[in-house]
């Protein structure tokens, strides 16, 4: 027998390889790279229309934004490769493990969209003029809401069996969470009543951390100690749970 | 490790859905494969080769029974037993973004080869499968062939000690196809062992040491293919057109298949000439040819394998 194959299929083994695949796989999307700004774009344009002062605050939503639209991507990529290339089983009947495959997929999909990202930061430092501080607070947060975002988006992407209802609850899914909340615009200007309810929700959450920082909304303590704790319990709790479904899934029922 | 690469007893699968009665895919599978061997399952759609096979390689759980490969149980330990394993999955598709080597080289890579190796490995297998000249297009611009042909190249790279092949030369041509079947007799002589699933009766039978027939989620039969050549009754098949309806007449001679329009009489060496001699005197037109898994699959399962 050849053994220099026969690895043991540890937690995360073949994680770097993985991620360096989907870089590959996603690298070649080209329009898909320029489209994926699409959105952000539109609504700066609208909010620079209607308030330019607001631009600064939309810039750094437009930052969480990003971060948590790349989940839609990533349940449309492992979607695609389950149903319509059926390659899942390919990657998954070896020793690479579960984990590195989810992990490997989102990190891959990170790193070749985070290109635009970077320029959005770019304009926001313009723009704001924010402390190193803030930049970190906002590097931070970034990280939290893909993290969740990639973990949801994997776990979503494990129920269907069409790329087609894909589709149309993706795009429901994250325009809700990231569209409609404070994101792009002062938690402030949100219905008082619902506050607490957004504040629970991963990108305005964010939001709302990062406008407080840089003085753009009126927040109290404990609304800041909601977003604060909801975040973290919620990337700790949907990011272990992923990891489990990841390693759940591997095999059908 | 034990001397067997899998051994299943009584393995079934029941598949249940909402609101739909239960399915049996498998029921009560038992089988052995040896190191170093190659063995097809044999059967018609829907008989349960790939089941057998998605439980064989973890990605399936099974209802009961036991399943076990180089000696781990497949059901308890899958994460024991995917290190030895490679799997082309049915109807399976490269990444239509990447190039046939950069597929295979990555894959390679996510399984835990060294560059040096993966890469020397590469482009051995692109060479086999005659992928050289498309290697650095991407997938989505090859043929339905070549992108089959890719899947190969990245499974047969790897070179694990237990590689499943669920039907792997589908839209292959006939060139590729051989090309294919080589690969795997030389991956078997350096110690792999192949389990692959395939209605093309030809591929089964030019490829595989033992073959075993699925039936509605059965063994029905087992063996090598001469062994199961040799079960329908002798080794010449006699064509005899325009005999439809004259089977009382053959019979004496061994198992009559009468398809409607034409005979078809499973007879020995020995009494050749006096079935020739009956069917010139009843003015039938002879064609006589050697019995093929075809025959030893109809009489196994009753039907023709392509028919659903």
């Amino acid at each position: 027998m050849r053994t220099e194959s026969v690895a043991s299929s540890r937690p995360f083994y073949g994680f770097r390889a993985f991620l360096w695949t989907e870089v590959l796989v996603q690298a070649h999307e080209n329009l898909a790279m320029a489209t994926s700004m699409v959105v952000q774009g539109v609504l700066l344009v609208f909010v620079w229309i209607l308030d330019p002062a607001l631009i600064g605050v939309a810039l750094l939503g437009a930052i969480l934004f990003s971060m948590f639209a790349m989940g839609q991507r990533v349940l449309n990529e492992a979607a695609y490769i389950r149903i319509d290339h059926k390659a899942t089983d390919l990657y998954l009947a070896g020793p690479l493990s579960p984990e590195a495959y989810f992990l490997g997929m989102s990190t891959g999909i990170l790193i070749v969209y985070l290109t635009p990202v970077v320029l959005l930061g770019v304009l926001a430092v313009e723009v704001v003029h924010f402390s190193l501080a803030v930049g970190a607070l906002l590097l931070v947060l970034s990280a939290i809401v893909w993290l969740i975002s990639a973990s949801i988006g994997y776990v979503f992407s494990t129920f269907f069996r069409d790329n087609r209802a894909i589709w149309a609850y993706a795009s429901l899914f994250f325009n809700i969470f990231g569209v409609l909340p404070p994101v792009f615009y002062p938690f402030d200007k949100f219905p008082e009543g619902l506050r607490s309810v957004v504040l629970l929700m991963p990108p305005s959450a964010a939001a709302a951390i990062v406008q407080h920082a840089i003085g753009a909304t009126t927040i109290s303590s404990g609304q800041l100690m909601l977003a604060a704790t909801g975040l973290g319990v919620e990337v700790c709790a949907i990011f272990l749970f992923a990891i489990y479904w990841a390693r759940r899934t591997v095999r059908e029922s | 490790m034990t001397g067997e690469a899998l051994r299943s007893e009584q393995l079934r699968k029941v598949y249940t859905t909402r609101g739909s009665p239960p399915v049996e895919a498998l029921a009560g599978v038992s089988m052995e494969v040896r190191r170093g061997e190659r063995v097809a399952l044999l059967g018609r759609n829907g008989a349960g080769k790939t089941t057998f096979l998605r439980i064989a390689s973890t990605l399936l759980r099974p209802t009961s029974g036991t399943i076990e490969v180089f000696g781990h149980d497949v059901a308890r330990t899958p994460e024991r037993v995917r290190p030895y394993i490679a799997v082309v999955p049915q109807e399976g598709k490269p990444f239509f973004h990447l190039t046939p080597r950069e597929q295979v080289y990555t894959y390679l890579l996510a399984r835990g080869l060294s560059r040096e190796t993966a890469k020397s490995r590469t482009e051995e297998a692109l060479g086999r499968m005659g992928l050289a000249d498309f290697a650095d297009r991407l997938a989505i611009t090859l043929s339905g062939g070549q992108r089959q042909r890719t899947m190969v190249a990245t499974v047969i790279a790897t070179e694990a000690p237990l590689l499943f092949l669920d039907e792997p030369t589908i839209g292959m041509d006939p060139f590729a196809r051989r090309a294919v079947w080589d690969t795997f007799r030389t991956l078997t002589t350096r110690g792999s062992t192949i389990l692959l699933t395939t209605h093309y009766l030809d591929e089964a039978e030019a490829l595989s040491h033992r073959l075993y027939i699925i039936e509605g989620g059965r063994v029905l039969q087992s063996g090598t293919a001469e062994q199961l050549k040799r079960s329908v009754g002798g080794t010449l098949k006699v064509a005899l057109a325009g005999a439809a309806g004259m089977t009382e007449s053959f019979e004496s001679f061994g198992s009559v298949i009468d398809d409607g329009e034409h005979l078809s009489v499973i007879v020995s060496p020995e009494r050749l000439s006096e079935l020739m001699e009956l069917a010139l005197r009843a003015k039938v037109s002879v064609t006589v040819g050697p019995v093929t898994l075809e025959e030893a699959f109809l009489r196994v399962v009753g039907r023709s394998i392509n028919e659903d």
